[in-house]
Formats: structure tokens, C-alpha cells, sequence
């Protein structure tokens, strides 16, 4: 900026702002109490528990005696806590597997409803693949339970059809978390599929007719129009499915409990049954700042990553 | 339609503002007013009610409680009754304590508390029980019931430190549900009540037809998980995953390792039961898909339902050492947070009296501790034709291992147990991991 667009500030400091008029003052009260109820909700059931969180991290806490002060053991015990890694480690899986293929068949679908066809098989496809969306998590996982059961599974039935060995989906450590991915992504994609649909029809057609005129193929159209303009869309989508992946916890927590053993233990099953099921509150809230600096730092990340790769019009 | 409305009457911000107040005062003196059906003070004409909120679990017959609330309305109706279901969580008994521990600890108002052996050293260590000692000692009759008419080892099972914290409503053994059907097809005896493992073995190779196919039929399927479950294979082999008295680990003992062997190598090596996880034995009994399992009575309420009526039960096949069974004991006990704990106390006898009990006896729920009602022939009529084992197992039944901590060690055992079932670990290296988990766990109660 130069020195001609600063501000005159002897100018600036000698007018007296316009008194406001009734009617603003009004109009500034009337915002004011449209606002308090989210801004209460807010401060209620977000901003409050997070500090108190941050609180209990110092103290030793069981819900039903009373706290005492724990000083830095919840923080240090992280350290020594080998099943945190493992769960961890669990957890960063089910999340890469999860966010990249949420996301890449959220937009193969998406771009494929995009084409042209009856709007009757458009709707019925569009609702098919957001149907699972919209049912409760708990009562599909009982379903897929069922379904992938070792013995007498659905799954398994199909499988030995085919001449092949059953698959212990939700009995083996190397299965369990991979069946727990493959639930998240059937149930989650097409959530991420609406938020592409939406992007892609936010393109201009223009775009495309121009490219077609310039003799650009079908891949060429998708390189270098569908993926640089569907780019914030992307990062949107990218950032809420990695996030909402971290805090998985219903699908897992039905289809195989955390097991065998931790195989498929995630982060957010681990706090919850630090603080409900051991009442150590204490630890399980530092547990929880973890997650999340985790959470912040990554999305961080993102956003200054998003600089390389996000285009906006 | 709602457009003209707004465009007849314009409402300006001003009068907006008035009826945002209006409305707020309103519901602010809504709020201070008197609750419906609730009594207020100084009101002649409704009677006083006091207001006993009962909390259970869901996995009771339901039918149960919708009885109670009516018997409580006809004859105590001076007690406004709620009950309400608390899930299991996961897990059983475990995550139900955890559950109702929570709610408590949100300031929910509960003064009837429905509760196991398998939860009573968590609510009783968290002070969420009071003792029901003085209630008996003022009420003969009850006092008189819970003496003669309920077993010492139901009533011994629901003290702490020599009180009495609940009174006991029903229990549970394991015992051995198979399908007489397919025995007959087979050409086999009924099992003897003094079986063993190798007769036990020997029958699920000859009934087992599993293939990996669709028409695969296991010999015999169990939970792989819970206290409950396993201890019913422990104790027949003169063993425990505690000490006797509960304070700890006792998972090297060899008896726990041949045990569980025992029970791997009916999944790995035998390939006569299915992995547990997904496994769903209910279903797959009543279809025929499954010739045996280790349940309680509550199972026959879902063969009840699916008019499944071809199987009898024995006891569970024996090993070593004397002869037991696992029990263990469910009842109604007092919260101490109890604002009316007189009305409680009248709602805890209607809970465990004999109307409840044979509500329960004919949905094929547990067995009733009151021994007047299961020797009942209706006790009989609701289930198979070896129903007298259920009650007569009392004389020999053991206390399922329920010490303080058990919301916390049940929960590392079936971790573990889980990696045996799947041939990821072997017997001994899985048992080491859970004891070094265990064994821990075990000392800080000792320390408390």
C-alpha cells in the first residue's frame, strides 16, 4: 500500500462519527436478539465444554466423587500409553481410506449423474445413493453385521459361489478395519456425491462448448475445466469427510465393537470409553485434546496447502 | 395463502419487538407453573402423589414393567410410577452400569434402581445404593418373604458387607440348550446330566455339518465374550479368570488356558462352532442351523416367540473338580438420591412380588428368585421339558466373578479373548496380554 491510499488520520481523528438514529439502534437490538439463541447454543453446548475439558485435563474426576487435582499425570500418561498408539494408528488408517474414497466416488458419481439422462433415472439413482445418508447408522450396521458375518454371511455366501475361501470380515484383525471403511464409504458417499453434484452444476456450460470447440476431448474436458472449477467444492468436501472421519464412532462402534482386540479401536470409541465406561474423565479429556490439535493442525494444513491447488473463478 | 395474510397485517419491527416480550414473559410464567398431573401445594382437590422413577433394563420382558405400572396404579395409588429402560450399552451388565452411572452423574432422578450382581460392587462402591436393611426390619412381611421364600444364595449374592443392598427379583444359570430334533435324527441319546468334555466333543463332531456352505450346521455356538458366558465353561473345569475372591487376576492358572483351548479348538480346530463376532445364535438355533448352545433361561423367550418348542436343556458338560454352575442374581434396589425412598421402598415389593415374577416366568424371562413361583406348575408349562434343572442348580451354583472394577475387566477379557477366537493368538500368549492388562486393574481395587 502506499503512502497516497493511507488514511489521513488528522482528518480522520477530527470527524466525529454520525450519531446513530433511533430507528438503527433499534433495528442493531432487534439483530441482537435474533442472535443471542444460536450464540447462547454456541457458548452452551460448544464453547463451555471445551473448557471445562481443557479443566478436567488437570483433574482426576469420576462423575459421581469429587475432583481432585491431578496436575500433568493425565498429560504424561499419554506417553506411556501403548494402546493410544495403536488406536491412533488405526484411526489416521480408517481415515485416509475413508476421506480418499468417500471423496473420489462421491465425484466419479456425482459427475456421472451429471450427464445427460431421464430425469426418472437420474432421481431414482440420486436417491438410491443418498438413501443411506438418511438411515440411522446403528440399525444399517446390524444389517451389515449380518451381511458379513464369517459363517452364514451373505457376503461370504457369494463369495463361496465364486470357489473362493470365506473372508473373515469382522473376526480378523487384518479385515475388521477394512470392512469398517467399506461401511463408512457406502454410507457416506453419497453425501459428498450431493456436494460435487452441486459444484458441477455450478460450472458455466459455456466453459465446456468453448473447450469442445477448441477440439478438447471428454478427459481433456474434466483435467482442465471439471477439476479446476470444482476445485473449492473439493476442498470443502475434503476438509468436513477428513474431519468427520477423525470423529467416526456409531459405524465402528456396532459393526465390530473396536475388535478383535483394538483392530479396529478408533480414536473418538476410545475417549468415550475412557470417560463412560472407566469414568477416568480426566485422561479421557486429555485424550481428547489430541485429537483435537490434530484436527486443527491438519485442517491448517489444508488451507495452506489449498493455495497450490484451489481455484476460485 | 400465508403471502395475503402477511400483506393484510403488516407487523412492524415495533410490535414485533412487543410480542418477542410478550411471548417470552408468557413462557417464562408457563414455566412456574404447576406441571400437569403433578400436585400442588395447598390443592385440596388432587390427591398427593409422590413420584417414583424406576429405571430397568430394557432387556427384561417389557411386559414386566407395563404390569407393574398397572398394579401400581390400582393399588398404590398414591405413588406415581415411571419406569424407565436403560439400554445395555455394549456389552451386558457392564455397559448398563456404565450407562445408569451416567445418568445418575447428570442429576437424573431415580429412585428405583434395577441392578445385577454383575454392577452391585460399582453402584454400591459409587454410594448409589442405600441399604434396604431398615425398610426390612420395619416390614415383617417382606423381612419374612426374603427369608423363606427367596434362596441364601439370591439373598447372600445382593449384600455388601453383610447388607442387603437389593432384593433379589430373578436369576440366571447357563445351562445347555439343544435341539431334540436333530439329536433324534442323529440317533442320539438326550445327554446325561453328568456329561463331560469329551462327551461334549464327541456329540458336536456327530451333529456338526459344516462345509462353508449354505446349509453349513455348527454343533454348538458361544458368546466368546462376557463374564457370564465364560464362566460357565471355567467353573466346570474347577477354574476362574479371578481369584476366589475376586481381587486378582488368576488368567495363568493352566486350568484357564486349557479351558479356553478347549473352546478355541471347537471354532479352529474341530470347525464344529462359528467365530462368535456377527455370529447370531438366536436366529440360527431356531432355524436349525445350530444344535447347541449355553444360555439362561431368557433364551426361551425368543423360542417363545418363534414357536420353537424342539429342544430340551441339560446342564453344561463337566470337566474337573465339583460341580457348578454359574449364577448370578438380578433385584431392585434404593437410590440414595431418592427424594421419597418410603415410596421406593413400596415400589421395590411390587417389583419382586409374585404377580411381576410370573410375568416375567410366562414371557420366558429369568428365573424368579421367589422359590414359591418356580415350583409353580405354570413354572414348568413355559418352558422345556427339563425345566427343573433351572431352579434345582441353586444348591451348587457359584457367584459369577463381579468384583468392583467389573464394568472395567470385562471389557479386557473379551478384547483378548476376540484374538483367540480368530487364531490371531494363541492361547497362552493372549492370557499373558490380558493378565498384564488385568492384573493392574486388580490391584488398584485392592488399593481402595
Amino acid at each position: 500500500m502506499t503512502s497516497a491510499t493511507r488514511p489521513d488520520r488528522s482528518i480522520a481523528s477530527k470527524v466525529r462519527p454520525r450519531p446513530r438514529s433511533a430507528v438503527a439502534r433499534r433495528e442493531a437490538w432487534a439483530a441482537y436478539l435474533f442472535v443471542i439463541p444460536a450464540l447462547t447454543g454456541l457458548l452452551v453446548f460448544t464453547a463451555l465444554p471445551i473448557v471445562a475439558s481443557l479443566v478436567l485435563v488437570f483433574l482426576e474426576y469420576d462423575l459421581l466423587t469429587p475432583a481432585t487435582w491431578a496436575g500433568l499425570s493425565n498429560i504424561t500418561r499419554i506417553g506411556s500409553d501403548a494402546r493410544l498408539f495403536i488406536i491412533y494408528g488405526n484411526t489416521v488408517r480408517l481415515v485416509l481410506g475413508a476421506t480418499f474414497l468417500n471423496n473420489l466416488l462421491g465425484l466419479l458419481l456425482a459427475v456421472g449423474l451429471n450427464r445427460a439422462m431421464p430425469w426418472t433415472l437420474r432421481y431414482l439413482l440420486r436417491t438410491s445413493i443418498f438413501f443411506p445418508v438418511l438411515t440411522t447408522t446403528a440399525s444399517l450396521a446390524v444389517v451389515w453385521r449380518f451381511l458379513l458375518t464369517q459363517d452364514r454371511g451373505v457376503v461370504n455366501y457369494l463369495i463361496g459361489q465364486l470357489g473362493l475361501d470365506p473372508i473373515p470380515w469382522l473376526s480378523s484383525s487384518g479385515w475388521a478395519l477394512i470392512s469398517a471403511t467399506i461401511y463408512d464409504v457406502w454410507k457416506s458417499c453419497g453425501y459428498l456425491m450431493v456436494i460435487y453434484l452441486a459444484g458441477l452444476q455450478g460450472i458455466p456450460v459455456v466453459y465446456y462448448e468453448a473447450a469442445r470447440i477448441d477440439g478438447a476431448g471428454q478427459g481433456q474436458q474434466f483435467l482442465y475445466i471439471t477439476l479446476p472449477l470444482i476445485s473449492p467444492t473439493a476442498f470443502f468436501a475434503i476438509v468436513i469427510s477428513l474431519i468427520g472421519a477423525f470423529q467416526i464412532f456409531d459405524n465402528v462402534w456396532v459393526l465390530t465393537e473396536g475388535g478383535p482386540g483394538d483392530a479396529s479401536r478408533v480414536i473418538a470409541m476410545y475417549i468415550y470409553e475412557k470417560a463412560f465406561r472407566g469414568f477416568e474423565m480426566g485422561y479421557a479429556s486429555a485424550v481428547s485434546f489430541t485429537l483435537f490439535l490434530i484436527l486443527i493442525t491438519l485442517t491448517l494444513l489444508q488451507f495452506l496447502g489449498a493455495r497450490r491447488w484451489v481455484h476460485y473463478e | 395463502m400465508s403471502k395475503h395474510i402477511l400483506s393484510a397485517y403488516r407487523i412492524s419491527r415495533r410490535t414485533m419487538l412487543r410480542l418477542s416480550g410478550v411471548s417470552i414473559a408468557s413462557a417464562a410464567l408457563a414455566a412456574c407453573a404447576v406441571p400437569a398431573g403433578g400436585s400442588a401445594a395447598g390443592d385440596d382437590d388432587t390427591p398427593e402423589q409422590a413420584r417414583v422413577e424406576v429405571i430397568a433394563t430394557t432387556s427384561m420382558p417389557v411386559n414386566t414393567f407395563d404390569n407393574s405400572l398397572e398394579r401400581a396404579k390400582e393399588q398404590i395409588s398414591h405413588i406415581a410410577l415411571e419406569v424407565n429402560a436403560n439400554g445395555w450399552g455394549a456389552g451386558g451388565w457392564d455397559g448398563y452400569s456404565d450407562t445408569l452411572l451416567t445418568r445418575i452423574a447428570g442429576g437424573e432422578q431415580i429412585d428405583v434402581i434395577m441392578i445385577a450382581i454383575e454392577g452391585l460392587g460399582l453402584l454400591a462402591d459409587k454410594k448409589v445404593l442405600v441399604p434396604l436393611d431398615d425398610f426390612l426390619m420395619a416390614d415383617p412381611p417382606a423381612q419374612d418373604i426374603l427369608q423363606n421364600d427367596v434362596h441364601v444364595t439370591l439373598r447372600e449374592m445382593l449384600q455388601v458387607d453383610g447388607q442387603q443392598m437389593e432384593y433379589p427379583f430373578s436369576w440366571n444359570n447357563m445351562v445347555m440348550y439343544y435341539n431334540t430334533a436333530i439329536f433324534e435324527e442323529e440317533g442320539l441319546d438326550p445327554p446325561s446330566n453328568d456329561w463331560n468334555w469329551d462327551d461334549f466333543l464327541e456329540t458336536s463332531i456327530q451333529v456338526s455339518r459344516v462345509s462353508g456352505g449354505a446349509d453349513d450346521r455348527f454343533a454348538y455356538s458361544f458368546w466368546g465374550s462376557g463374564m457370564f458366558g465364560m464362566a460357565a465353561w471355567f467353573f466346570n473345569n474347577d477354574t476362574s479368570p479371578l481369584t476366589d475372591d475376586w481381587t486378582n487376576s488368576n488368567l495363568l492358572d493352566p486350568k484357564v488356558a486349557a479351558t479356553v483351548q478347549f473352546m478355541a479348538d471347537l471354532i479352529l480346530e474341530h470347525k464344529v462352532a462359528p467365530n462368535p463376532e456377527g455370529w447370531d445364535e438366536w436366529a440360527q438355533f431356531h432355524a436349525g442351523n445350530l444344535v447347541m448352545r449355553t444360555c439362561g433361561r431368557w433364551c426361551i423367550g425368543s423360542s417363545l416367540e418363534a414357536d420353537f418348542d424342539t429342544y430340551d436343556i441339560q446342564y453344561q458338560p463337566h470337566q474337573a473338580g465339583p460341580l457348578r454352575t454359574v449364577a448370578g442374581t438380578d433385584g431392585w434396589g434404593i437410590s440414595s438420591s431418592s427424594e421419597n425412598p418410603q415410596e421406593a421402598w413400596e415400589i421395590v415389593k411390587l417389583l419382586s412380588s409374585t404377580e411381576a415374577s410370573l410375568d416375567m416366568v410366562q414371557l420366558g424371562g429369568n428365573i424368579p428368585a421367589l422359590r414359591s413361583v418356580a415350583e409353580m406348575p405354570m413354572f414348568a408349562d413355559y418352558g422345556p421339558v427339563n425345566t427343573a434343572l433351572f431352579y434345582e442348580s441353586l444348591d451348587f451354583a457359584a457367584t459369577v466373578p463381579s468384583p468392583t472394577n467389573f464394568n472395567i475387566i470385562e471389557p479386557i477379557l473379551n478384547r483378548h479373548y476376540a484374538t483367540i477366537w480368530n487364531g490371531e493368538k494363541s492361547v497362552e500368549e493372549a492370557l499373558a496380554a490380558a493378565h498384564a492388562e488385568l492384573q493392574p486393574e486388580m490391584e488398584k481395587i485392592q488399593a481402595a
